[in-house]
C-alpha cells in the first residue's frame, strides 16, 4: 500500500510516517497541499491519501477534490484537530474517514487496511 | 368568614425578604416590606391627619360656643329671677311704708283698724299672713292675724335690731314663735312724741317658692335661695347638703348677676348663676342661686358628637382598608415586575458568561491539540521502537515511562474533546424516543453500583408522557451525566429519584433528585460553568455539567438546579415534546 501523507505540522507528519514505516506502510510526506498536488500531477500514484483538514493554502477537503480528479481510485483519510461542523460542511463526508488528533495509531492502521481491502461503494470505480 | 379571610389575604403582601442575593442589583427597592409599610403610613397620614385636625378644631369651636351660650342663658335666668324676688319684696315694703306714712301710731294700734289694713293689703298684694305694731321697747303692742302673738317681746330678734338702725328690714326665712317658716318685712316710723315704732308684716314663703319655681327650665335646672352662710332658704332639688346647707361652692359677693362653671360634689360639671338680692329700701341676706347640669345642657351636642365619632371611625377603617389594599397590590406588582426583570437579567448574564467561556475553551483546546498530537506521535514512535524493534524489547521500565506519557496525553485529549463538545454545534438528528426506556437504559448502567452501595433508585415516569421527538444521543448523554453526578454526590444508603411530568402540552419536565450532600448556595449559579468542580484535583474535569447545559440548549430545552447544602439536589430538565426542525439551524 502506497500512502500520501499531507500535513503542515512537519514534525508530526515525519513522526507519523516513521511509525507507519515501522508497521510496513510506506508513506510519502508533503508539508503543503500544493506540493502534494504537484507530485501527483507529475505521475506519482498513491492508494490512500492521509490529509490534514486545516492547512494554510490548499486545505484537506479542497486537495481531496483536486486529487480525485487526477486519480479516481485514490481513497482518503482525514485528520482533524478541530472536528467542527465548519470542517464537515466543506464537502460530502458520508464515505470519508475522519480521525481526530491526537491519533490512535491502531485505529489509523485499521482504517488504512479497511480502505485497502476496498469496502463496497467506497470508490466510484469499485462501485 | 371566607370572604374576610380572602380580604385579609389580599391586604397582606406576598413578598417577603428577598432571599436571592443575585437578584438584588436589579431590584428597585432594597426592602419591599419597608416600602410597603412606608407607603401605607404616608397615605394614611395624608388622608387621615387633616380629617382628625379638622374634627378636633370643630369640636373645640362647638364646645366653646355652647359653653358661652349656656353661661349667658344661666346668667339671664338668674337675672330674671332676681328681678322677680326683688320686686316681690319691694312691693310689700312699699305697701308698709305707705301705711305708716298714711296712718299714725294710734290708728295703727287700734285692733279693728289694723285688721282692716291687713284685709286691704291682702286684697291689694296678697301673700301676707299677719300685721303687727311693735313699740320701741320691742314689745308687740297690736296684732292682727291668725296667731295669738300679742305682747311678745322682739327686742332680741336680729330683724328688729336691724330695723332700728335702718328705715326698713327684710329677715331671713325662719320659724320664730309660731313654728311656721316665714319672712318678716318691717318699716320704722316715728310717733309725734319722737319715739320709734315698727310696722311689721309676715310673708308666706309658699308664694316666694312658687315665684322661683316658675323660672325653672328643664329637669336638670335647680333654682333656690340661700343666705350668705350657704343655709338653704327655699328647698333645692339637687344640692342640699348637711344641716340644710348647700353642697356647692358659695359665690363671691357681686352686685351684678354672674354665671360661672363649677363642679358638683360628685365632680360633674355644672353652671352656677348667682345674684345677691338687695331691695331699694333695705338690704337682704338672700343669694339667688340658679344651678344647671352641664351634661343635661350638652346632651344634644354629645349625641351629635357620638354620631360624628362613629361616622369618623367607620370612614377611617374604610380608608385604611382601601389604602392597604391599594398599597399591597401596587407594591406586589412592582415586586413581581422587578423579580421577572431580575430573573431575565441573571439568566442572560449566565448565558452570556457561558457562551464566552465556551468560545475561550474552544480556542484553547484547538491550540493545544496540535502539540498534543505531536507528543502523541513522538511518544508513540518511542513506544513502537521498544515494542516492534527487537533490540529494546526487554527494557520494561522504559516502556512503563512511555506509557505514562501516553496516558497523560490521552487524558489531555479527552479534555480537549470534551471542551470542543461544549462549544461545538453538532447537527441534531431527531427521532421519537420513549423517555421511560431511555431512563431505564441509563439506570441499567448503574444497577450494579446501586446494589453494591445500597442506593435506592425510584423511577416514576407516567404512561401519559408521550414519545418525544429529539436527539437520542444527546438526551442519553444528558441523563447519563445527571445520574452520574447524583451518584457521585450521594453517600451509600441514600436514594435517587427520577420522575417526569408534562409542562403544558408541548413540554416535558424531567426531575433527577437525590438526597446527597447538596450544593452550597454560593456555588449554585456556577455549577454549569466549565472547569467548576468541588472534587479533588485530578478526580473531575469540571466539564460534566457544563456539557450537559450545552446539550440541553441544543435540544431547545432548559436546565435548572435547586439545592440545599446537606439535604440534596434536584436537577430539572425541560424539553420540547417536538423538537422543531426549523428552529434547529
Amino acid at each position: 500500500m502506497k500512502v500520501l501523507l499531507v500535513d503542515d505540522e512537519e514534525k508530526f507528519a515525519l513522526m507519523l510516517a516513521k511509525r507507519l514505516a515501522l508497521r510496513g506502510i510506506q508513506a510519502e510526506v508533503f508539508f503543503s497541499g500544493e506540493k502534494a498536488l504537484d507530485a501527483v500531477q507529475q505521475g506519482n500514484r498513491f492508494d490512500v491519501a492521509i490529509l490534514d483538514v486545516k492547512m494554510p493554502g490548499i486545505g484537506g477537503i479542497e486537495l481531496k477534490r483536486s486529487l480525485q480528479e487526477l486519480d479516481e481510485r485514490m481513497k482518503f483519510v482525514f485528520l482533524t484537530g478541530h472536528g467542527s461542523s465548519i470542517d464537515y460542511a466543506a464537502g460530502p463526508h458520508e464515505t470519508e474517514n475522519y480521525l481526530p488528533k491526537p491519533l490512535q495509531i491502531d485505529v489509523l492502521i485499521e482504517t488504512l487496511n479497511g480502505l485497502a481491502e476496498g469496502p463496497p461503494g467506497a470508490s466510484d470505480r469499485d462501485g | 368568614m371566607k370572604s374576610l379571610n380572602r380580604l385579609a389575604g389580599a391586604m397582606l403582601p406576598q413578598f417577603h425578604r428577598n432571599h436571592d442575593e443575585h437578584f438584588n442589583p436589579y431590584y428597585t427597592f432594597q426592602d419591599y416590606g419597608q416600602t410597603w409599610g412606608m407607603t401605607i403610613f404616608i397615605l394614611m397620614m395624608t388622608a387621615l391627619l387633616p380629617l382628625i385636625v379638622m374634627t378636633l378644631i370643630y369640636y373645640q369651636l362647638i364646645e366653646t360656643s355652647i359653653n358661652t351660650e349656656s353661661l349667658l342663658r344661666t346668667e339671664r335666668l338668674a337675672s330674671n329671677a332676681r328681678r322677680a324676688v326683688t320686686y316681690f319684696l319691694e312691693e310689700r315694703l312699699a305697701a308698709l311704708t305707705f301705711t305708716v306714712n298714711e296712718m299714725d301710731y294710734d290708728q295703727l294700734t287700734n285692733p279693728g283698724h289694723l285688721a282692716e289694713v291687713l284685709r286691704n293689703l291682702k286684697l291689694g298684694f296678697g301673700g301676707l299672713t299677719d300685721l303687727s305694731v311693735i313699740a320701741d321697747t320691742g314689745t308687740q303692742v297690736a296684732y292682727s292675724g291668725p296667731f295669738n302673738l300679742e305682747g311678745k317681746d322682739y327686742s332680741n330678734q336680729p330683724w328688729f335690731m336691724e330695723c332700728q338702725q335702718h328705715n326698713a328690714c327684710v329677715s331671713e326665712i325662719f320659724s320664730g314663735y309660731r313654728g311656721v317658716p316665714h319672712i318678716v318685712v318691717a318699716v320704722k316710723s316715728i310717733r309725734p312724741d319722737g319715739r320709734l315704732f315698727v310696722l311689721r308684716a309676715t310673708l308666706e314663703t309658699e308664694r316666694l317658692i312658687q315665684t322661683l319655681s316658675s323660672y325653672k327650665t328643664g329637669e336638670h335646672a335647680d333654682i333656690f335661695l340661700i343666705n350668705r352662710d350657704g343655709l338653704l332658704q327655699t328647698p333645692s332639688q339637687f344640692y342640699e347638703g348637711e344641716s340644710h346647707h348647700v353642697n356647692i361652692a358659695l359665690p363671691d359677693y357681686s352686685d351684678r348677676t354672674r354665671a360661672v362653671m363649677s363642679t358638683d360634689p360628685s365632680g360633674q360639671p355644672i353652671l352656677v348663676g348667682s345674684a345677691f338680692i338687695d331691695t331699694a329700701i333695705a338690704p337682704t341676706s338672700f343669694i339667688l342661686m340658679v344651678v344647671k347640669q352641664k351634661a343635661g345642657m350638652m346632651k344634644v351636642w354629645l349625641d351629635l358628637r357620638s354620631q360624628i365619632n362613629w361616622f369618623f371611625g367607620v370612614s377611617a377603617v374604610i380608608i385604611a382598608v382601601v389604602i392597604t389594599l391599594t398599597s399591597t397590590v401596587m407594591v406586589n406588582k412592582i415586586f413581581q415586575a422587578d423579580r421577572q426583570k431580575a430573573e431575565t437579567m441573571v439568566a442572560a448574564e449566565q448565558n452570556c458568561q457561558l457562551a464566552s467561556i465556551g468560545q475561550l475553551a474552544a480556542g484553547v483546546a484547538h491550540e493545544i491539540n496540535n502539540p498534543l498530537a505531536l507528543i502523541n506521535e513522538t511518544a508513540g514512535y518511542v513506544k513502537d521502537l521498544f515494542t516492534i524493534k527487537e533490540q529494546y524489547k526487554d527494557d520494561a521500565e522504559l516502556v512503563e515511562h512511555i506509557d505514562s506519557i501516553l496516558d497523560a496525553v490521552a487524558r489531555c485529549g479527552a479534555i480537549t474533546r470534551q471542551l470542543l463538545g461544549f462549544s461545538r454545534r453538532f447537527d441534531v438528528q431527531t427521532q421519537p424516543i420513549d423517555l421511560r426506556d431511555m431512563v431505564a437504559d441509563v439506570i441499567n448502567f448503574h444497577k450494579k453500583e446501586a446494589e453494591y452501595r445500597n442506593i435506592g433508585i425510584h423511577v416514576d415516569i407516567p404512561e401519559t408522557i408521550p414519545l418525544i421527538e429529539t436527539d437520542r444521543g444527546k438526551l442519553q448523554q444528558v441523563i447519563l451525566n445527571l445520574v452520574n453526578n447524583a451518584f457521585q454526590a450521594i453517600a451509600d444508603g441514600c436514594f435517587l429519584d427520577v420522575r417526569a411530568e408534562m409542562d403544558g402540552t408541548e413540554h416535558v419536565r424531567l426531575f433527577i433528585q437525590d438526597n446527597g450532600c447538596g450544593i452550597p448556595e454560593d456555588h449554585l449559579n456556577k455549577v454549569f460553568e466549565p472547569f467548576f468542580t468541588t472534587k479533588k484535583e485530578g478526580q473531575g474535569t469540571g466539564l460534566g455539567l457544563s456539557i450537559t447545559y450545552g446539550l440541553v440548549q441544543k435540544l431547545h430545552g432548559t436546565i435548572t438546579v435547586q439545592s440545599k447544602a446537606g439535604q440534596g439536589t434536584t436537577f430539572v430538565v425541560t424539553l420540547p415534546v417536538q423538537l422543531n426542525k426549523e428552529t434547529q439551524s
